[in-house]
């Protein structure tokens, strides 16, 4: 690995220029060496149905009805490389680090397989080894080790309609918010991935309305971690204020009168 | 392609008809995308909603095998509406030209043009000829356009009977949809705007192929998009190098460079010469073809090296010769394996077992070989079609050779894509274990059979025994041990075997030298002092200032006239054009009719750069010919490849009518043909099952056992007949079992469900398919009644997935018939039925 | 030995049927650590958490709650009437909570790494600090019930340092379980669009801890009135219905609390909109919360024995509810279903027979319910 990179990096996704091509899906799992899982037709074109612990991105085909005619979406899904990531805040191990470079990495060697990543992650991103004896959780890696060494996710480069681009977040996030600016019949006006969950290393560019096309749009614009870590956080305060409530109720209930009294009293 | 794929991002409305460039053409998206981000509009018209319309602007469904009756509508909308270019159609095309009154067509004869013999499904094209001017000898033209006899009125009574309720009645698409593309294409038509047309096996593998293509590239002609950038007619080409293998001669009928094979008609050069050499007295018709004859003996020079002398005709009598009028294509020789004409195939690089028409006839011939030897990466339904279903391997007296060959990473060479660039690629890997490049293989045969030549003798050994084979170092028996691909390309290039001296400039200008790699084919003779194995690739390995220089390597990405031509990126034949016909881009006074667009401009005070006088030249693309532009006295026609120097808007070369009309497929869901009384094309050969004997030669028309229009295509995912895609687990997850499209109408109909098994069944065989039902396959309206269609992809063989999960090839279903011109097979339409499977 | 030994024996058709359940559970625990977790669960990408996280840590943990409330009850506010069931309460929340320990390690992937939270420290962490918590707490009840062991083997020197540290014991248990019974809930934070609103809620840590005392509360009477049956000893129908009570005003308290924050957050229309989550919600408060409390508050219900074993039955399959729910409405929808396997299944009963018998055991060769009745 050559350098050290310390500008965040991002993704876009255009979804008006992706044409299912599954270049993404394939090229992902050469550079990553993942295996397959048998599969069937079962009538849509996504396969296999989800991401799975062999697969850290699909393609999602999605067919809809559109003015008289009809409209087919494909949505490529991998992890989103949360800016605070709510697997990160989750795993009781640490395993999961948000990196300078962007890509969300995963340490398998602490894994103790709670699963509460899986749980806590708002777009059932991590996913598990269910048919090894010894599991760990798999996911995207955004390819971190390519970026460190200066290069593009392998999904992205073998993009052929550059429906995906890669670069400096700042740059890719501008370039977001001018391509909404320049069409503005063709996109809709949110770019997913800027603020849900506190805001995303991966974004989307969308023709079709978001939930129609699958994508969760109830996720908050606050950092996930903040809803736990806001109960944590007090912890320390709550512990100290209950000791002492605590001891205080204790000394006075059981001052040896108002011991002998209660007992009378109840008995 | 006229263009390339670079320069689909110059259009502005791009036409996807015949063609699925998203799931087949990936990368061209790419430059799809840019045009569109500029404002481009994409107009996708196939029977389903592919990926391809899926990104479209407007979507036109139409029933397969009509796309004629859809462009002559369109043919009839530009010309009522006045939407064609008018200074290109009179200055480009033949238009204007005059046509032999005798001449009448479909509207005059019910669906037949004159000349019709039904005995021998053969035109006599007499009629089809010009008014030729005595004086002058070249056809009488009508600048006006007006006389009746003139191309564009013939055309305009031609196409009037496709309105557009009838053209929807056929086709099924409705009519607001059709004026839309109509009107949205039509656009083009001003000479600041250009469209471009992309299409590939949706329109060729029909009955009426080459007449689809016809038929746009009038509508090409007409709106003076040829030549453009961003325009012209592009076939998007199949196998990775399809392009370097009809450029090399695979097809029967061409060798290397599209010159013909000759006929056993022709005893010698000088009769090859004569038939093959077109003559025009057009004075600026530049009749490219005119050269012929350097073309050939060049070639044979290549070929024969020292052995083809001017005595002995540079050894013409050596070629190979086809019977006058033999059709030796696809359909041809299966037909004859089942007939048991030949004994021995070779199956190079191909699985006809999965990937011919009419799969059982294909399948049953080959165990009627003797022998076979089959040249692949991988076993296949071909090589193994011996043990696959309907065979008994005790029965199958075929010997079957398989020999290993590697794949395309594991050797170097050229590789030519669809936009005729051919680029240098390199051995990445050695090959694994006993594979071997298919260069070698051939060297081992080479030597092996003509050894047997040389040792036993035999009928006719001089072909073999004389050819030049010095791809090498030789050992001590004269047999090279290892092919060096760059000896090859060098004799593609071609030697200058004498020097070369143009004696008619003052003083004489050496063209030249003796040894040296040629320049280009401008410098190529007639008289045996030049060597060219392709005279289309000469210039692609070229020598300057003494330095060898593989043009095909070179990876410059400047782009000087910001158009995507990329001049310095690998090669493009000819001569590194990277838009053939550009002539037709400028105006007859040589100034672009775009200037955004300029592909080739006339520069009256063009310096030399070392001179630094002024030369009056072109500036921009290669232009076709340095001649100057047409108004000067000197100038010359755009069009450098006919003999009339225009485009053809008629086009009597063809076997079945200078006009495209509509005929409907061999198998189709009417009883007749709403535009005239000829149902099918008149002039394809018909197959019987009386004449082959094969019990697969057989059709149902309009029949209730086959009441679906079905057709045949691809996925991104898989690559042909899967050979080389399905033992790849990563593309076999994605796309693992065959499936077959159908509407939501007609799975309620048959009451079939998403993901359901079922059989699809043709009056040839059936396969088993898993159900997509879905919103992208719609009904369609023709002839007042309900038509269904259905498709499949043609990936699957029975081989691979082992446990048979996969299915089998779609081409069980498909019928035995070809294209009237180029005999490719029509498994883009024909009649199925469909049913659940049970269990 | 103690007078319920003489009465009873170890062995009888009871502790039969017991150690069948625990080799079903051993049988399907050996299963699972032989061939991993896909293999003998049900357990799915889309539910990955199942049966086991739902009972055996979220209802298992809630339901051993009875240990710090009775030891807050009786040491912290003195309710000295309580004290004869302190140690049973303490013995089950610590046989609970080593059962729910067991089940931690059965449930986890990595089975050999159980101890990495503990030295991995990442304190953003809900799972961290409730794994923290579980194995101090563990500890603390072990202390706290050890007497009952000491006493046994005549450790009075032990003992004695023990006593020392009675009350700061208790408080650190106290706090514990207040901080890891909310933690429970507070898993769920972190998820709000996985769970409907009718259970998803910032509130939910305090929601999670007011139903465990209640739950913890219901699991004691429960086991009060079940061992002195099956000990055949004298109901104390005095503790009892003070327990019923107690449970009574805990199932009241989390009530207000759950309504108003329901309302609060205008999520109450969601339990009448005929959805499924909708019923299962309505079941779930109504039966579990709303009927128990009803009943304990009336007090001839109250006093009778039946009826608070009747309503404590009602309370603990309230609380089973409320965890189910919430772990699984976090998950089910949209085509994803999960049952558990048979084996999933053998090992939770495994794990709940291995407690009864641990108790059992406990109260045969130990001064638990003994002490109780001396000190009366
Ligand atoms: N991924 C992938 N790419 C490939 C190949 C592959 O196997 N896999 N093969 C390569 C080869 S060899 C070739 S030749 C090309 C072929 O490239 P294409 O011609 O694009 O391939 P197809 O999918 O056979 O057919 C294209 C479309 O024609 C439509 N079609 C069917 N009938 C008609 C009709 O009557 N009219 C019209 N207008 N459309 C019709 C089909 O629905 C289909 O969507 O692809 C090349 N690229
Ligand atoms: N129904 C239906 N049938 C069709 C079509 C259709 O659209 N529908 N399309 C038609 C078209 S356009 C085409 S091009 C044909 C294709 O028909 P085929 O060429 O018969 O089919 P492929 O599967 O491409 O076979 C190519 C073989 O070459 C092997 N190969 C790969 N690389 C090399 C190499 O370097 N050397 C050698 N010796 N072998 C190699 C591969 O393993 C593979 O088996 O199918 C036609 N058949
Ligand atoms: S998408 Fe999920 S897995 Fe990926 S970083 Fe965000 S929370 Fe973690
Ligand atoms: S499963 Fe592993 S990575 Fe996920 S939260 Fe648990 S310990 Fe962390
Ligand atoms: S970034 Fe890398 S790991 Fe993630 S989907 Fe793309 S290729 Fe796969
Ligand atoms: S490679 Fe690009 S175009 Fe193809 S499916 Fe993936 S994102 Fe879409
Ligand atoms: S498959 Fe290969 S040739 Fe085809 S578009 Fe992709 S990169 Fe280009
Ligand atoms: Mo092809």
């Amino acid at each position: 690995m050559a350098t050290t990179i310390l500008t965040p990096k991002a993704a876009l996704i255009d979804l008006t220029k992706c044409i299912g091509c599954r270049g993404c899906q394939v090229a992902c799992k050469n550079w990553n060496a993942r295996a397959t899982k048998k599969t069937v037709m079962t009538g849509n074109f996504t396969s296999p149905g989800d991401m799975n612990s062999e697969t850290y991105t699909i393609v999602k085909y999605i067919e809809h009805d559109k003015a008289q005619d009809v409209a087919w979406d494909f949505i490529k899904v991998q992890c989103m490389h949360c800016k605070n990531p709510a697997c990160a805040s989750a795993c009781p191990v640490g395993a999961f680090t948000k990196t300078a470079a962007g890509p969300v990495t995963y340490e398998p060697e602490k894994c103790i397989g709670c699963r509460y990543c899986m749980m806590a992650c708002p777009f059932g991103v991590p996913k598990y080894e269910w048919d090894k004896k010894y599991p760990v959780v798999q996911k995207c890696t955004f390819c971190a080790e390519r970026i460190a060494d200066g290069q593009m996710p392998a999904c992205v480069k073998s993009c052929p309609p550059n429906a995906i681009i890669f670069g400096d977040y700042d740059r890719i996030l501008a370039e977001a918010e001018q391509r909404i600016k320049d069409h503005p019949g063709l996109y809709i006006d949110h770019i997913y991935g800027k603020n849900e969950a506190g805001g995303t290393s991966w974004m989307y560019l969308s023709s079709t309305a978001f939930d129609t096309i699958g994508f969760k749009t109830n996720i908050p614009t606050k950092p996930l971690p903040d809803l736990t870590w806001g109960m944590l956080r007090e912890i320390p305060y709550k512990v100290g204020g209950l000791v002492a409530v605590l001891a205080a109720i204790a000394y006075f209930r059981n001052r040896g009168s108002r011991v002998e009294s209660d007992k009378e009293k109840e008995g | 392609m006229t263009n390339h794929w670079v320069d689909l991002k110059n259009a502005d409305v791009i036409l996807v008809m015949g063609s699925n460039p998203a799931e087949n053409h990936p990368i061209s998206m790419k430059w799809m995308m840019r045009a569109r981000e500029k404002g481009a509009k994409l107009i996708v018209v196939d029977p389903r909603f592919t990926r391809t319309a899926a990104k479209a602007d407007i979507y036109a469904p139409l029933r397969s095998g009509t796309d004629i009756a859809f462009l002559g509508g369109m043919i009839k909308y530009i010309m009522d509406n006045s939407l064609y270019f008018k200074e290109y159609v009179v200055n480009y095309t033949n238009a204007s030209f005059m046509v032999n009154p005798e001449f009448k067509g479909p509207a005059d004869l019910n669906g037949l043009f004159s000349g019709y013999d039904a005995k021998t499904r053969k035109y006599d094209k007499k009629t089809w000829s010009y008014q030729i001017d005595e004086k002058s000898g070249v056809p009488k033209k009508d600048p006006t356009l007006k006389d009746p006899h003139c191309v564009f009125q013939l055309m305009r009574r031609h196409y009037a009977r496709y309105t557009p309720d009838l053209v929807s009645s056929i086709t099924g698409a409705p009519t607001d949809t059709l004026i839309e593309v109509y009107k949205t294409y039509g656009s083009t038509g001003k000479p600041n705007r250009v469209g471009t047309e992309c299409y590939a096996m949706g329109w060729t593998q029909h009955t009426v192929g080459t007449q689809n293509i016809r038929a746009m590239s009038i509508i090409q002609l007409l709106l003076g998009n040829i030549g453009m950038a961003g325009g012209g007619i592009n076939a998007m080409r199949g196998e990775s190098n399809v392009q370097g293998s009809t450029d090399f001669g695979l097809l029967f009928d061409v060798l290397p460079g599209y010159v013909p094979v000759p006929s056993a008609a022709l005893p010698d050069l000088k009769a090859y010469n004569e038939k093959y050499t077109p003559k025009t007295k057009e004075p600026k018709s530049v009749n490219w073809w005119g050269n012929r004859p350097k073309y050939i003996t060049s070639y044979l020079k290549a070929i024969y090296g020292s052995n083809a002398t001017k005595e002995n005709d540079f050894g013409y009598e050596w070629l190979p010769k086809i019977d006058e009028g033999m059709n030796a294509s696809w359909l041809m020789l299966f037909d004859q394996m089942y007939k048991e004409k030949f004994e021995g195939f070779f199956a190079w690089g191909q699985n006809p077992a999965c990937s011919g028409a009419n799969a059982n006839k294909v399948r049953k011939g080959l165990a009627k070989l003797k022998w076979m030897v089959n040249v692949n990466l991988f076993d296949n339904e071909t090589g193994s079609f011996w043990r696959g279903p309907g065979q008994n391997p005790k029965d199958v007296q075929t010997e079957v050779f398989m020999l290993p060959c590697c794949s395309s990473v594991e050797k170097e060479g050229s590789i030519s894509n669809s936009g005729r660039w051919a680029q240098w690629r390199y051995k990445a890997i050695p090959p694994l274990a006993e594979s071997k490049p298919d260069a070698e293989i051939m060297n081992e045969l080479y030597f092996r059979v003509k050894k047997l030549y040389q040792t036993k003798g035999g009928k006719f050994p001089a072909p073999i025994v004389n050819l030049t084979w010095n791809y090498g170092e030789m050992d001590k028996d004269g047999k090279i041990h290892e092919v060096n691909t760059h000896l090859i390309a060098k004799e593609v290039n071609g030697y200058y075997l004498e020097d070369i001296v143009d004696a008619k400039q003052t003083p004489p200008k050496q063209l030249g030298k003796k040894g040296e790699l040629c320049t280009n084919f401008v410098t190529l003779q007639e008289d045996g002092t030049t060597s060219c194995g392709n005279w289309i690739y000469s210039g692609s390995y070229t020598q300057k200032e003494g330095k060898v220089i593989n043009m095909m390597a070179r990876r410059k990405n400047t782009d000087p006239s910001g158009l995507g031509m990329f001049p310095e990126w690998s090669w493009c034949w000819p001569v590194n054009r990277r838009i053939i016909y550009n002539r037709a881009s400028v105006n007859p006074a040589g100034q672009p009719w775009d200037a955004k667009r300029a592909v080739i401009k006339w520069n009256p005070d063009k310096l030399d750069p070392v001179t630094k006088k002024v030369v009056p030249g072109w500036d921009g693309d290669v232009p076709d010919g340095p001649a100057p532009p047409m108004a000067d006295d000197k100038g010359k026609l755009p069009f450098i490849m006919t003999a009339s120097g225009v485009g053809g808007i008629f086009g009597p070369g063809l076997a079945d009518g200078p006009f495209p009309e509509h005929y409907e497929a061999l198998e189709c869901p009417l009883q007749e043909n709403l535009m005239s009384k000829t149902k099918i094309n008149p002039a394809v050969k018909i197959f019987t099952d009386k004449d082959s004997g094969a019990a697969e030669d057989i059709f149902f028309s309009c029949d209730v056992r086959y009441p679906f229009v079905a057709t045949t295509y691809r996925v991104s995912e898989h690559w042909q007949t899967g050979v080389m895609t399905r033992h790849m687990p990563w593309l076999l997850e994605a796309v693992p079992q065959q499936f077959v499209e159908l509407s939501v109408e007609l799975a309620q109909e048959k009451g079939i469900k998403n993901g359901d098994k079922v059989v699809v069944k043709s009056g040839r065989g059936e396969v088993l398919a898993k159900a997509v039902v879905t919103k992208r396959f719609k009904p369609f309206r023709v002839a007042g009644s309900t038509v269904h269609q259905v498709g499949l992809p043609y990936h699957f063989g029975w081989q691979f997935p082992e446990d048979g999960s996969g299915g089998d090839s779609a081409n069980l279903l498909t019928p035995t018939i070809g294209d009237a011109n180029t005999m490719i097979p029509e498994t883009k339409a024909f009649m199925v039925n469909i049913e659940k499977a049970k269990g | 030995m103690n007078e319920t030994t003489k009465k009873v024996s170890l062995l009888s058709f009871g502790t039969l049927i017991l150690l069948i359940f625990i080799a079903l559970g051993v049988y399907s625990a050996v299963f699972r650590f032989t061939y991993g977790l896909g293999a003998s669960t049900n357990l799915s990408d889309n539910v990955p958490w199942g049966l086991w996280v739902a009972f055996d840590v979220l209802a298992g943990v809630a339901l051993a709650a009875g240990g710090f409330s009775i030891t807050a009850a009786v040491y912290i506010f003195n309710m000295k009437k309580y004290k004869p069931i302190a140690r049973p309460a303490i013995l089950t929340a610590f046989i609970g909570y080593s059962v729910v320990l067991i089940g931690l390690v059965i449930d986890i992937g990595q089975p050999l790494r159980f101890w990495h939270p503990l030295v991995m420290w990442q304190h953003r962490s809900v799972m961290f600090e409730v794994v923290w918590c579980i194995t101090l707490y563990s500890t603390v009840l072990a202390l706290e019930f050890a007497p009952a062991v000491l006493e046994r083997l005549k450790l009075d020197f032990l003992l004695k340092i023990l006593k020392f540290f009675t009350y700061p014991l208790i408080i650190a248990g106290i706090v514990l379980s207040f901080l890891h019974q909310s933690s429970l809930g507070g898993f769920f934070l972190i998820m709000p669009t996985r769970l409907t609103n009718l259970w998803y809620s910032p509130n939910m840590p305090y929601l999670f801890y007011v139903s465990a005392i209640a739950g913890g509360l219901a699991m004691v009477s429960f086991e009060s009135i079940v061992s002195a049956w099956a000990f055949k000893r004298k109901q104390e129908t005095d503790i009892i219905s003070g327990l019923g009570k107690g449970t009574a005003i805990t199932l009241l308290i989390y009530l207000v609390l759950k309504i108003a924050d329901l309302a609060y957050r205008g999520a109450l229309p969601l339990a009448f909109d005929g959805s499924t989550a909708g019923r299962m919600f309505l079941f779930e408060v109504g039966l579990g919360f709303v009927v128990p409390m009803i009943l304990l508050f009336l007090r001839p219900v109250r006093e009778s024995v039946g009826g608070v074993l009747f309503s404590a039955c009602l309370v603990i399959a309230g609380l089973f509810l409320n965890r189910f729910n919430t772990n699984f409405f976090a998950q089910l929808g949209n085509g994803v279903t999960y049952f558990p396997t048979w084996r999933e299944i053998g090992v939770t009963l495994g794990l709940i027979a291995l407690g009864v018998f641990l108790y059992r055991l406990a109260v045969l060769y130990l001064p638990v319910l003994h002490e109780a009745e001396t000190e009366h």
